[in-house]
């Protein structure tokens, strides 16, 4: 584009180059990775069940395209923490594997610390890492530092920087007991640690985390959430996550991109997701006195009834009414406001409902 | 270089992982031998009987030089690459800085350096045992053309493989199937695994000595034993080494296009 906004203004072309340079390093400064109207079809066979259907799709397959990604944007600045959300299959993925150079982008524009992730150049690749929840790198009948070691040679990783990364991960981590242990007798969650410490021995600056806690128990997930959290902190990596674990959102994300069907519904500040979305208000009441539920329940929705708490939930717009109204007709011993906890958004946005943005 | 040598080490140490199996390979290894022995033996049990120009000491020296070529040449780890692509374990390789062709390459030579250790153990045992009237080269300039039609015979039989392990890009399922036809049908037969291939018709041997496949096993086989010389030396090493070009532009042609069609499964 440069070279053609030259050749108009006849600008010589070594005031050409640095005109673009300039660009370049600018953007490499501020924006760690640059998404613009990317693109991913995927072409499936379509199979018809049972034998007569295998045999007829061998002599005529039938071809479907599927639209994985519908021309998305956005863009992430060094260091940034981005949570990425959306039900299953909305592409969270796809876009993950773009961005770390293993698919080939159908069309649209995509940068990567000034690299273009498909040519997978050697100095490309020994920045990023992606992290996949369910796949493991680690070699299977091997103890995990074999491969580790090997990770340092392909990594060419200096032996002393490899001592110094590497101390400091088994000790976050608390992994130093399992490292010799063929990797097939560990439990999930010391593998999954481990598998961390593969992934990020070599100090990517841009890491792509794919659901990184799934199948974890509550203690292994809170470990490996602390450690993302230092991670992210300490290098000032930049980091894209997308879990279903509402906690891993919540205590890591600031910034949230929520995706369904290939397209992005939202992209902002976690806080600014439930006001944009949250439809209703909470009003908790506490009543001194049994009361009736039908009553209640034509105030609001009830959410749960346990005497005496009676938790409600009405429409954002009808809140001060619907308080008032409880005051005066029921025994009301407390009562408070709230919102609607971000839990409940995401939930939804997990099961893929659609939320508009209230003001269009 | 650092880091296929630890590509290399792994390897060797994966390959000790699971011992039993091992040790049944090699078993079989050597039942397989007995077997061709023994046949062949029986065949040539009368004194003095000829058949297609062997008689009962060359066919048992081609039989015994198979055990070595074999273990070389057609002992390969390139067969796991199907499943490593359909299973989206590829993954792992394209994320890092590694090329995997070359990974690869120095899986398959670290198998082949334990399957030479264990062939020379088997062949000297069954030399032991069965006492064949071996034939032993002592020409060195045939023993240097030997080795070099092996290594050409390397290359070809693993960008061959290659190629066929680059299927599952397009059809996950084909994986097995496309390396059944390559190893058992083509190399099997086609090399002179299962007999010598000079006791076919002339004309079926012109076609084929423009195949890549008499280069894997027969070929080097019969510069060993001295029964290709001169002309038709230097004829063979050649065609072996054009169809050695032609397979690695075909495999890098396949492969790009595979990378780009490859959808990195499901996980």
């Amino acid at each position: 584009m440069f070279r053609i906004l030259c050749l108009v203004l006849r600008v010589s072309a070594s005031r050409c180059y640095t005109l673009a340079m300039s660009k370049e390093n600018k953007e490499a400064v501020e924006k760690t990775i640059i998404v613009e109207h990317l693109v991913k079809n995927f072409e499936v066979t379509e199979r018809k069940p049972g034998l007569a259907g295998s045999i007829s799709s061998l002599f005529s397959p039938q071809k479907k395209i599927i639209r994985a990604l519908k021309s998305i944007s956005f863009s992430i600045n060094k260091g940034e923490l981005v949570g990425f959300i959306g039900p299953n299959g909305a592409g969270k993925t796809t876009t993950l594997k773009v961005l770390s150079g293993l698919l080939f982008p159908t069309a649209g524009f995509i940068q990567v610390m000034g690299f273009d992730p498909w040519t997978r150049r050697p100095e490309f690749l020994k920045q990023i890492s992606l992290i996949m929840g369910q796949k493991n790198q680690l070699w299977w009948d091997l103890p995990a530092i074999e491969t580790l070691e090997l990770n340092r040679a392909i990594y060419e990783i200096p032996q002393n920087i490899y001592k110094e990364s590497f101390d400091e991960l088994v000790e976050l981590l608390e992994v130093k007991k399992f490292l010799n242990t063929p990797v097939r007798k560990l439990s999930l969650g010391q593998r999954m640690r481990l598998e961390l410490v593969a992934a990020l021995l070599h100090h990517p600056k841009v890491l792509f985390l794919d659901e990184p806690t799934i199948g974890l128990d509550v203690v292994a997930q809170q470990k490996v959430r602390d450690f993302i959290f230092e991670y992210n902190r300490k290098h000032s990596a930049t980091i894209m996550l997308t879990s279903h674990n509402m906690d891993d959102l919540i205590d890591l994300a600031k910034r949230v991109i929520v995706i369904d069907k290939g397209q992005i519904l939202f992209d902002g500040n976690l806080k600014e997701l439930v006001v944009q979305f949250a439809k209703e208000k909470i009003i908790k009441v506490y009543l001194s006195k049994e009361a009736d539920i039908k009553k209640l329940d034509e105030i609001g929705k009830i959410k749960r009834f346990d005497f005496p708490q009676a938790i409600l939930a009405v429409p954002r717009e009808a809140t001060a009414v619907a308080a008032a109204e409880l005051l005066q007709n029921f025994p009301v011993a407390d009562l408070t406001i709230e919102e609607e906890p971000i839990e409940e958004i995401i939930r939804r946005v997990f099961r893929g409902e659609v939320i508009k943005k209230k003001n269009g | 270089m650092g880091k296929y040598l630890q590509v290399f080490k792994i390897s060797f140490q994966q390959e000790f992982v699971y011992r039993l199996n091992f040790i049944m390979w090699r078993v079989r290894n050597v039942l397989q031998i007995f077997i061709v022995f023994f046949l062949w033996d029986t065949v040539f049990s009368a004194q003095g009987r000829q058949l297609f120009g062997y008689d009962r000491d060359k066919i048992l020296t081609y039989v015994f030089g198979l055990i070595f070529i074999k273990a070389f040449v057609l002992s390969s780890r390139v067969q796991d690459v199907a499943g490593d692509i359909a299973r989206g374990e590829i993954i792992n390789y394209l994320l890092k800085p590694v090329n995997y062709f070359k990974y690869w390459l120095t899986r398959d030579i670290s198998s082949k350096a334990l399957n030479l250790v264990f062939a020379v153990g088997e062949f000297s045992l069954l030399y032991l045992i069965l006492r064949p009237p071996f034939y032993f080269q002592n020409n060195p300039f045939l023993i240097i053309l030997f080795l070099i039609s092996i290594i050409l015979a390397i290359f070809t039989y693993y960008i061959l493989l290659f190629i066929v392990n680059a299927i599952p890009f397009w059809a996950p399922e084909m994986g097995w199937g496309g390396h059944f036809l390559v190893t058992v049908i083509m190399v099997e037969f086609l090399s002179g695994a299962l007999f010598p291939l000079d006791i076919l018709p002339a004309s079926l041997q012109n076609v084929l000595n423009f195949t890549p496949f008499p280069y894997l096993i027969f070929f080097p086989l019969q510069v060993y034993l001295g029964k290709i010389t001169g002309f038709l030396l230097f004829k063979g090493i050649f065609i072996s080494t054009i169809w050695i070009f032609i397979l690695w532009f075909f495999m890098n042609w396949i492969w790009k296009k595979g990378f780009k069609v490859y959808q990195a499964y499901g996980r």
